[in-house]
């Protein structure tokens, strides 16, 4: 596959603070790349100086061969985004959001239209069609927001926390759209907290904290290498560390103290599902590694603010 | 660096549709606010001022009052409406993800609150000219009908400069009663800056709508003196300065 977006010691500071601290990453044509990180890690920002909403402080970023900070314009007219805020326009109707956003990416009146009476069919909107933005549910206005970010049938698609606030429902609604559309070849950028999300669409992904990417690889292979295949939580006091490490130790390959909870991380769950048995211990889970593992090992179990 | 585009133009239209909901309401708020001064001022006090160098009273207040309205409308569609746009609505972010660019975006704003403008003194001529006042010439009104714009862009661009720099409506309470309801008094719209102490005057140099008065009383009596050039040189100095300034610190705002 071919590489779409280049980004090299890309470097972003508001004043003092660094938001992004020298990142280099390759996202290639076709594929859903994920950034994941909690609040503050700098995602947002990054996908940002991606689509030219937010100037480069140093370093380079190449979209399909533009230069960001350059090309703006060009960049902005192949991109679709879909921003963490609804950013919807209160004072027109479902039908003429989309109307009005097409005449910014120059789509001819009667394009526009075909392409709205299309795409508010997408995101299943036909109801809601002439009603005003504030008669809609936020599942609606996020849906909304992705119908538009469509318009410019974009080669590339920006996605900043698409889902956040939103019901189980209208969330598979989403992730089914994005599916879809990266299966007709669109690349995918996507921001997430969601870990669930990100397993769900990203072919890759990076875990970014505090402005620097952690680690870089596919969900798969982040679990593999981070924690293996099973996890074992045991709820018990921390006193009890020292014994059940010593007992359980020797058949997992990583352990973790957060809070009440022990954490063993295993490869192969049979071994420590026997002496688990053995021990006959209350409160404890034995469940399949997650990318939630990955994420909250790499930026700690503790919170983050 | 400026990026202005034609793309400006869209932004105005996307204003133009939304308006269509406001429409009557603001036609409304527009047409009391004229008559209003025209019928309190303009009859009512001017009934015991007699003649003004040989015009009536109205003949005087009516050129100041349409382009002090002028001001107004521009003004507060640049201040709250733009404020309301960038912070509670997130318009611009939606705009500027677009090939709209940061200047692109706010220049249409700009000329949307010189258009807004533009229809306040529209209305106001149109008062006035049941009242039985009217331009010298029908050139002389269309030539109004630019100065209108012209003042609204210089207005509407002033606003956006305190809109950069506003964290709230409060903010705008600083230039609307320091610096705009002083010029609506100091600037010669209702009576003539001729008995004013000699400092006042000069102070009066100093606020753009004394020289947009000036121009506008010009137009419609067809009487230029020759100090209209200097008016409309300051006016036309401070329009372009006011634009690049408003539009750099906009964008500032807006791209981060």
């Amino acid at each position: 596959m071919e590489t779409i977006i280049r980004a090299e010691n890309l470097t972003k500071t508001f004043g003092e603070l660094a938001a992004v601290k020298g990142i280099s990453f390759e996202i290639r044509e076709g594929e859903c790349f994920g950034f994941l990180g909690p609040n503050g890690a700098g995602k947002t920002t990054t996908v940002r100086m991606i689509h030219c909403v937010s100037p480069i402080t140093s370093g380079t970023i190449l979209v399909d061969g533009l230069t960001a900070n350059v090309d703006n314009r060009k960049i902005k007219a192949m991109t679709g985004v879909i921003p963490q805020e609804i950013t919807l326009d209160n004072d027109l109707t479902v039908f003429e959001n989309m109307m009005v956003f097409s005449k910014f990416f120059d789509i001819p009146r009667r394009e526009a239209r075909k392409r709205t009476v299309e795409l508010i069919a997408f995101v299943e909107l036909e109801a809601k069609r002439d009603n005003k933005i504030s008669e809609l549910s936020t599942g609606m206005k996020r849906r909304l927001l992705v119908a538009r970010a469509l318009l410019n049938k974009p080669a590339l698609i920006i996605a900043d926390e698409p889902t956040t606030g939103l019901d189980p429902q209208a969330r598979h609604l989403i992730w089914q759209r994005l599916r879809l559309l990266k299966n007709q070849g669109t690349t995918l950028i996507l921001t997430t907290q969601y870990m669930e999300e990100a397993q769900q669409l990203c072919d890759r992904l990076v875990v970014m904290y505090e402005g620097k990417i952690l680690k870089e690889g596919s969900p798969r292979q982040l679990i593999d290498d981070e924690i293996g295949r099973e996890v074992v939580e045991i709820r018990i006091a921390a006193e009890e560390d020292p014994r059940l490490i010593a007992e359980l130790g020797p058949f997992a390959h990583g352990h973790e103290r957060a809070g009440d909870t022990l954490f063993f991380y295993c490869r192969d769950g049979r071994g420590i599902q026997k002496k688990l048995i053995e021990l006959d211990l209350p409160n404890t889970v034995h469940r399949p590694a997650t990318l939630e593992d990955v994420f909250l090992k790499l930026t700690g179990r503790s919170l983050i603010e | 660096m400026m990026n202005l585009s034609r793309r400006s133009f869209l932004v105005f239209y996307r204003n133009l549709v939304s308006y269509k909901r406001f429409v009557i309401p603001t036609l409304v708020g527009s047409l009391v606010q004229p008559v209003f001064y025209l019928v309190t001022f303009g009859i009512g006090m001017g009934a015991y001022m007699g003649e003004f160098g040989g015009k009536t009273y109205l003949l005087f207040l009516v050129p100041g009052v349409l382009i002090s309205s002028v001001m107004m409308s521009a003004t507060f569609e640049c201040l709250y409406g733009a404020f309301v746009k960038m912070i509670h609505e997130k318009l611009y972010d939606s705009l500027i993800a677009t090939p709209v660019s940061a200047e692109d975006a706010v220049f249409g704003d700009i000329l949307w609150g010189a258009f807004r403008g533009l229809i306040s003194g529209g209305l106001m001529m149109a008062v006035a000219f049941f009242m039985g006042v009217f331009p010298v010439s029908l050139p002389a009104g269309l030539l109004l009908g630019l100065l209108m714009v012209l003042i609204g862009i210089m207005f509407g661009a002033l606003a956006m400069i305190v809109t950069s720099y506003a964290p709230n409506f409060d903010f705008f309470n600083y230039y609307t009663e320091l610096v705009v309801t002083p010029m609506l008094f100091f600037s010669g719209v209702f009576f003539p800056l001729d008995n004013f102490p000699a400092w006042m005057k000069t102070l009066a140099q100093f606020m753009p709508l004394t020289h947009a008065v000036e121009i506008s009383r010009a137009v419609y009596s067809g009487v230029y003196p020759k100090s209209v050039i200097f008016n409309l040189a300051f006016i036309l100095a401070l329009t372009a300065i006011v634009l690049v300034f408003g539009l750099g610190r906009m964008k500032k705002r807006l791209i981060k």
